[in-house]
């Protein structure tokens, strides 16, 4: 069943008299549930601007984007809310949590601009699910990376969206707490998340089931990933080879 | 439920940054400490000057001899002799609205001896219907009666200050002193009455017969004023014509000719003890309002400065599911709620300053709800008008945006 699907979506930027830049030139593409995707190109290739539009945070300067199969283009800006709000999870390279406020606020944050009830139990149950039951009340600062990712992934989940989406989510960590999100991302899909993970390593990629290459705005390859790796394999590795991963 | 949650999250996001919060309050705090002093020390003062007006009595009014200007001034250049005992006797009578009427006489320097020791107060002249008309009575021994009126009898009544000045603890009733050369007996003790609207000692006085005033101690006929009594505060004005037709008629004086007495009446008392301060609090109302509006200029700024920093959180908040209108209102709320509590401080140091100025000063204060309510509203009004601004600069943030810049 497909999730979303782009129709033929352009999105030109134009600055004063400079030749308008392509960011994404006539992307077609369906992403179905339970999928784990990952868009790869080099940057300043469109992968940001792609998964915006899909996102819903941003609209398409041509074409349309549907999701669970109902257009969005018709979508007044406040309902466009509302469809992140119940249906899409972000999660950034930069974290983006509050300062000064703890991961469960943090996690509550989505909640408070819904109409769901038990907001609390329901986003300490997102903290569990990514392994923070026991740093609920820890803020930003008192947390590593790879933890305040940790926290951003569950507030991406903590309103049980139908797809997530995860911009370099392991950019600014380093190579353990990568894989740490990474192996995250496997059990997700594994109990049935549909994932969309950009990113400009090959590496990172191989961690998902289906890569779609972009350059220049355009989708150059869209192929199923029938060598998937492993996160937990890497991270048992390292567990035997400590010192040479930093 | 969802709107009151957002509320409720905007309000503790303040206290996340508390050096911001704090700056933005004090213009605020400063705006209303102010007017709560201002409306405090104003309504104290207007109490005070009530209370002087309640002795003067709200359902009489007074009649001076003479145009001058001065309350009860009696003879402000001239003498004027126009003014006979007669006259109240006509008040009384004539108009029906009038109650009562005490004529008296008055004198500013009446020297007071009793055996060694002297002591000059004011002196007057009055009849007995002093006491009904003025609601003042002798607290021990009598008052002048009829009898010592129409005998000119040399007995006299004695205020407070005066029995403390030249008595101290001693029974002084029955003793000599003599007003001038001539002796008298003192009969009574007046009770203290306190300070006048015009601000003197009402109690430092002594009362004779009034006809033994104008035979022994001036040597006139005319009298200074006659203090009327009417039977209703409502006739006032009705009276005040009345009196004033029926003396002009009695003076005989043609029209066009000014009045040769003065009609005080309470409005005009009220009236004049208010000017003063009435001036002073104008002033300071207005140092209330300009650092109102300075404050509420500050936090605009400081807004919108705080605005650009949380650009991100903006953009983060809007991308799981904030809608343009949450963040205005989440922006709205924190100035408002900044403005209110910047308020309930400046309320509270407010009525803290205001009795340590009551004090330092002795101008007594009196705390006013109406002044708390009003520094309320202008700290939400003041709080509204300077959010309008940086919440529709905050809801206008695009989130693709503010999130693609690295920070
Ligand atoms: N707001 C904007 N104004 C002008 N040009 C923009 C804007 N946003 C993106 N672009 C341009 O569009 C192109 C695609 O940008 P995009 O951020 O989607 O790339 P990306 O693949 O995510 O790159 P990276 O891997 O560096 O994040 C780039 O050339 C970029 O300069
Ligand atoms: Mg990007």
């Amino acid at each position: 069943m497909v999730i979303v699907e782009t129709k033929d979506i352009t999105k030109v930027y134009q600055k004063g008299t400079d030749v308008p830049i392509y960011a994404v030139r006539n992307v077609s593409l369906s992403i179905s549930r339970g999928e784990f995707v990952a868009v790869m190109g080099p940057s300043g290739s469109g992968k940001s601007t792609l998964m915006n539009i899909m996102g819903c945070l941003d609209r398409p300067g041509e074409g349309h984007v549907l999701l669970d199969g109902q257009p969005v283009h018709t979508l007044s800006d406040e309902d466009l809310a509302r469809v992140r709000n119940e249906k899409i999870g972000f999660v950034f390279q930069s974290f983006n949590l509050l300062p000064n406020t703890s991961a469960l606020e943090n996690v509550e944050l989505p909640l408070i601009y819904s109409d769901r009830d038990h907001i609390t139990e329901t986003a300490k149950s997102a903290l569990e699910k990514v392994g923070l039951a026991d740093r609920l009340h820890h803020t930003p600062a008192e947390l590593s990376g790879g933890q305040q990712q940790r926290v951003a992934i569950a507030r991406a989940l903590v309103n049980d969206p139908e797809i997530l989406f995860a911009d370099e989510p392991t950019g600014n960590l380093d190579s353990r707490a990568g894989y740490e999100i990474m192996a995250l991302f496997q059990d997700l899909h594994a109990q049935g998340r549909t994932l969309v993970l950009v990113t400009h390593d090959a590496g990172l990629a191989g961690y998902a089931t289906r890569i779609i290459q972009i350059a220049d705005g355009r989708i150059t390859s869209d192929k199923e990933n029938r060598k998937t790796r492993v996160a937990r394999d890497e991270l048992k590795k390292m567990a035997e080879t400590p010192e040479v991963n930093e | 439920m969802k709107t009151g949650r957002i509320l409720t999250h905007s309000i503790r996001e303040l206290g996340k940054n508390k050096p911001r919060t704090f700056f933005m309050m004090i213009g605020i705090v400063i705006g209303v400490t102010t007017v709560t002093l201002v409306l405090s020390a104003g309504l104290g003062a207007r109490r005070k000057v009530m209370e002087r007006v309640r002795k003067f009595g709200l359902n009489s009014l007074m009649v001076s001899a003479g145009g001058g200007r001065e309350m009860g001034g009696g003879t402000a250049s001239l003498p004027v002799v126009t003014l006979k005992a007669d006259d109240a006797e006509a008040i009384k009578h004539e108009i029906r609205a009038v109650k009562d009427t005490a004529p008296f006489n008055r004198k500013g320097d009446g020297m007071l001896k009793y055996r060694e020791k002297s002591y000059t107060t004011r002196v007057f002249g009055v009849t007995p219907s002093w006491q009904p008309v003025w609601d003042w009575y002798a607290e021990k021994g009598n008052f002048i009666s009829d009898d010592d009126h129409a005998r000119m009898n040399r007995v006299c009544v004695i205020a407070p200050t005066v029995q403390q000045e030249l008595f101290g603890e001693a029974d002084p009733i029955g003793e000599q002193i003599r007003i001038g050369t001539v002796p008298f007996e003192i009969i009574g003790i007046m009770e203290p009455k306190g300070i006048s609207p015009g601000g003197g000692d009402m109690d430092n006085r002594v009362y004779i017969p009034l006809s033994t005033f104008s035979r022994r101690i001036a040597n006139v006929d005319h009298i200074t004023n006659i203090k009327v009594l009417l039977r209703d505060r409502a006739d006032m004005n009705r009276a005040v014509e009345d009196i004033r037709s029926l003396l002009r008629g009695r003076h005989s004086l043609a029209p066009g000719v000014p009045d040769d007495f003065r009609i005080t009446t309470p409005v005009e008392v009220t009236r004049m003890a208010e000017r003063v301060s009435g001036t002073f609090s104008l002033f300071l109302v207005l140092v209330a309002a300009v650092s109102l509006v300075a404050g509420g200029f500050v936090i605009t700024n400081i807004m919108l400065i705080s605005i650009g920093e949380r650009r991100r959180e903006i953009g983060l908040r809007m991308a799981v599911g904030a809608r343009a209108r949450d963040i205005r209102n989440q922006f709205l709320v924190e100035t408002i709620t900044i403005t209110v509590f910047g308020g309930l401080a400046g309320i509270v140091i407010g009525i803290g300053g205001a009795f340590v100025m009551e004090v330092l000063t002795e101008i007594p204060v009196a705390f006013s709800w109406h002044g708390a309510a009003l520094g309320l509203v202008f700290s939400a009004l003041v709080g509204l008008a300077a959010g309008v601004h940086p919440a529709k600069r905050a809801a206008a943030i695009q989130p693709v945006e503010a999130l693609s810049k690295q920070g």
